[in-house]
């Protein structure tokens, strides 16, 4: 049994750059990937706004497993894990079955069920493929990523919508820590879908014009796309191939509103951070940065303010907390995944990526959110939020890795 | 020794599926060799002939779950609300007692609510944006049915849904297990539910996994493999620490010992390296039970009647690796193909034959087949406590799961 | 479509009681939204939709989510539908 997990590989599939490298380089410049939506036709709905991976060509990018027979949030995955093993220099590892993967996603792979209404709508009934079953499980996902691992351990997916990154990330690292695997590719995945945007824009939720977390005149959330992987192993199994560690999982906290579907509470979304902290041995003061929910409507971010301030106290109002979401939109299933590898890179470079689009401070959410330019700032510990409809919440801590 | 506050224990079960819903109807059904509730559908598919399906047509909801809040609740969300709620009441939980403890829920599901997105999307499509239903996509996410059934019965612990193909319910089970034995949770209800839709029912059909024509049930483990019958349900075991059970004065029905899982690289596509997977995953779980192979009295199969069953039973066989024949029961004989609840079903499965000192007896089992499984007829006996319990998916995935029935429940009488 | 007063207000009342889960005899002519039916914004813009598709008025969404009370729905459907048998 092992108590120490590190994180030594990172695998970034965003609307603002595929590779850690690439997607790194611009949230630190403040790039941003909201477009007018280009997957689908658009018209008709209130909002154009998306954040799509554009340009995304996965055969070049993955070793085994043949994209044109998945899914795309599969296909987005694969290619996130790939690049997690290179960045972590484990192309291949000794023992498959002590290496697993979990995954989260919100809608699993969405388009595969358009292209089955659309044959449906069309009475063409005959031209449903076999694999309609196959390629929409969402259970897809991870298997089509250890697939492409050669894993032969666990593998799990928790479709815990938003916040479903977190919660299989959280998986993983109690998996580690129970001696049930060495090595783990934990993350999560999703594309973006009409039905996902319809949804959203449905509720009322899509900003018109831009994302713009924390700001008084938000308008709300962009959906987008993508995937985070990140390689996690126990510190011993790092250690004997002398891995680059990035940063080690501290703990985490879960919790459910059980209140409402869709309106967030805020106590939940408390509980679980203070369970993050207490988890982590972290008293709020030692935490550095924070990777917010920070969908950029009006009441998320209000609510989660709200919360921690109750969570963090005075110290709430200095504490930087940025909202990548201002950047690529709200990816669902992959966004607190992507957050987490933020998190990582910000304690291992030292510097935490800014909300963009902030002008006007909102009295409601009296936080320090690192507003449209990045800084350069020591991270000791981080923690990353996400909130899900379902009311699932989950907090998770990661701090420097220091080996003891 | 794990402390009684890492030891994991079932003290309720709730069950909502077309065969029964209660473990002694769903054992005497297997028994006498039914299968309640199956039916053929009338389906608006052209071209697809009468699949046999089993539905849960006796379930009445508005009775169970009361007027208010149904409209938001799918039919995914129905039956696991049900489920919840028989689980609630017969782990002996009153609602009073949730205000103080966190209470989870771990549910596995294959689907989710398959025909809501699909409903959801079709209006968007053929209406226009502005007319999809908000309502619907709510329940459009995968966790819809767990998050409503939280709500329902204001369950704040760990709140987590597992979609794992046909292994969806044990790894459930095996997820909550985890979060009882690492300290993260006291109680959890822990299972699955699935509906069964037009969407599911054709998918499978094209795939060629339904029952054809000919056939009036399911046949697990028949050969040839003439395919499953589709079936919607849910259920749910409540799990707690033993340290929990004991200091409210629970009924103790089983205690999960441990549990594996394994994957197929080869996405199940060759039945000699699934094989392999099963038999990795049946190891695994006895090393994290503590318990040699000799340790299992019987085991509980996933066998639902198509060419799964075949690696499975070859899996089992391997990894279990012991001479003579293990007893063994086939749950979806009678109950049918119930996806996300299959799992937490095939435990109760075991639990109550174990109970029963009773084999309910496969049909389909063909003992020059499977050498590794004696299935025994309704009469035959059964001694022993301990049960292996496996899943096996339709891509490669591999799950298996340890019980022991509690000492003082085998006692026959006692249950009668 | 052609329907009276006491056509539009039943349809309406089916339709709110399909997302409220009451019988439409529960509902009076007159009842409000928020104070006699207790309705979440979530179920409130599910009767907007429904009302909308139901008869077919076309309206913009600024008009559906003021709407306060039965009457007041009433009174849009009315005056929409009047408007389109003119035109």
């Amino acid at each position: 049994m092992s108590e120490r997990i590190v994180i030594t590989g990172l695998g970034l599939v965003t609307p603002v750059g595929v590779g850690r490298e690439e997607a790194w380089r611009a949230l630190l410049a403040g790039c941003c990937g909201i477009r007018e939506v280009e997957s689908f036709d658009a018209t008709g709905f209130t909002s154009r706004l998306g954040a799509e991976v554009r340009g995304f060509e996965p055969a070049g990018l993955l070793a085994r497993i043949d994209p044109a027979g998945v899914g795309r949030a599969s296909q987005f995955a694969a290619v996130a894990a790939r690049l997690a093993l290179t960045d972590a220099g484990l192309p291949t590892v000794a023992d498959p079955e002590r290496a697993g993967v979990a995954m989260g996603t919100t809608s699993g792979e969405p388009r595969e069920i358009e292209d089955f209404d659309d044959r449906w709508l069309a009475a063409d009934y005959e031209g449903v493929r076999g694999e309609f079953v196959n390629r929409y499980r969402c259970a897809s996902i991870p298997e089509v990523v250890a697939s492409e691992a050669g894993f032969r351990g666990l593998n799990i997916m928790i479709p815990t919508a938003c916040a479903a990154g977190n919660y299989a990330i959280a998986y993983a690292f109690d998996a580690l820590r129970a001696g049930r695997a060495d090595v783990m590719l934990a993350g999560g995945a999703d594309c973006f879908s009409r039905i996902t945007y319809s949804g959203f824009s449905r509720l009322g939720a899509i900003a018109a014009e831009r994302c713009q977390p924390f700001d008084r005149n938000r308008q709300g959330m962009v959906p987008g796309e993508g995937a985070g992987v990140l390689t996690l192993e126990t510190w011993e199994h790092a250690a004997a191939r002398g891995a680059r560690v990035y940063a080690e999982i501290a703990g985490y906290g879960l919790s459910c509103d059980a209140h409402h579907m869709t309106a967030a509470d805020g106590d939940g979304a408390a509980r679980a951070m203070i369970q993050a902290l207490r988890d982590s041995g972290h008293r709020p003061e030692e935490v550095s940065y924070v990777s917010a929910h920070g969908t950029g409507t009006p009441t998320n971010d209000r609510l989660e303010c709200a919360a921690v301030g109750r969570v963090f106290g005075e110290g709430a109002a200095t504490l930087p907390m940025s909202s990548i979401k201002s950047m690529i939109g709200h990816t669902m299933g992959a966004a607190s995944a992507i957050e987490a590898a933020v998190c990582a890179l910000a304690i291992h470079e030292g510097r935490v990526p800014p909300t963009i689009n902030f002008s006007e401070p909102d009295p409601e959410c009296p936080v320090d959110c690192v507003a449209n330019e990045c800084r350069e700032m020591p991270v000791a510990v981080a923690m990353s939020n996400a909130y899900a409809f379902g009311g699932n919440n989950a907090s998770l801590m990661l701090r420097a890795w220091e080996a003891a | 020794m794990r402390s009684d506050a890492r030891r994991v224990v079932v003290t309720g079960a709730g069950i909502a599926c077309a065969a029964g819903d209660r473990m002694g109807e769903l054992w005497a059904a297997a028994r006498d060799g039914r299968s309640p509730g199956v039916r053929r559908p009338e389906l608006a598919l052209d071209g697809m002939p009468g699949p046999l399906a089993a539905f849960h047509d006796r379930l009445d909801v508005r009775a169970e779950l009361g007027r208010e809040g149904l409209r938001a609740l799918d039919r995914t969300g129905r039956l696991a609300a049900v489920a919840a709620r028989r689980a609630l009441a017969d782990a002996g939980w009153p609602a009073a007692a949730l205000a103080g403890t966190e209470v989870g829920l771990v549910l596995g599901t294959m689907f989710g609510s398959l025909r809501t997105i699909c409903e959801f999307d079709r209006r968007g499509v053929s209406a226009g944006p502005s007319y999809a239903k908000p309502l619907d996509f709510v329940n459009s996410v995968i966790n819809a049915a767990a998050g409503q059934t939280a709500i329902r019965f204001d369950l704040r612990g760990v709140n987590a849904t597992v979609s794992g193909d046909l292994t969806s319910g044990l790894q459930a089970l095996a997820y909550a297990a985890d979060l009882v034995r690492g300290g993260r949770a006291t109680a959890l209800l822990a299972g699955g539910a699935d509906e069964l839709c037009a969407e599911s029912l054709y998918g499978f059909h094209r795939l060629g996994l339904l029952c054809g024509a000919g056939s009036e049930r399911a046949v697990p483990l028949g050969r040839p493999a003439e395919g499953m019958v589709l079936a919607e349900g849910a259920a749910l075991l409540m799990l707690e620490s033993l340290a929990s059970a004991r200091a409210r004065g629970a009924t103790i029905l089983a205690e999960i010992l441990g549990h594996g899982s394994a994957y197929d690289p080869g996405r199940g596509a060759g039945a000699h390296h699934l094989a392999a997977a099963v038999a990795g995953a049946v190891r695994s779980a006895l090393q994290d039970a503590d318990r040699p192979a000799g340790a299992i009295d019987c085991v509980s199969l996933a066998a639902n009647g198509t060419h799964l069953d075949a690696a499975e039973t070859a899996g089992v066989g391997r990894g279990l690796s012991r001479p003579g024949p293990v007893p063994a029961l086939a749950a979806k004989a009678a109950t049918g193909e119930t996806l996300g609840a299959a799992g937490a079903l095939q435990t109760l499965f075991a639990i109550e034959s174990l109970r029963n000192r009773r084999l309910p007896g496969i049909p389909g089992l063909d003992p020059g087949a499977a050498p590794a499984l004696a299935a025994g007829g309704g009469t035959s006996t059964l001694e022993g406590s301990t049960a292996l319990v496996t899943a096996v998916g339709l891509q490669g995935k591999a799950a298996a799961l340890v019980a022991e029935v509690a000492p003082q429940t085998t006692d026959h009488d006692r249950r009668a | 479509m052609h329907m009276d007063i006491g056509g539009i207000t039943l349809k309406i009342k089916q339709i709110i009681a399909d997302v409220a889960d009451l019988d439409v005899e529960e509902i009076a002519d007159d009842a409000t939204f928020l104070d006699d039916l207790e309705l979440d914004s979530l179920a409130l813009l599910e009767i907007g939709v429904d009302v909308d598709y139901e008869f077919k008025l076309g309206v913009s969404e600024d008009r559906l989510s003021k709407l306060r009370s039965i009457p007041e729905t009433v009174g849009l459907v009315t005056e929409i539908l009047s408007q389109k048998a003119v035109a």
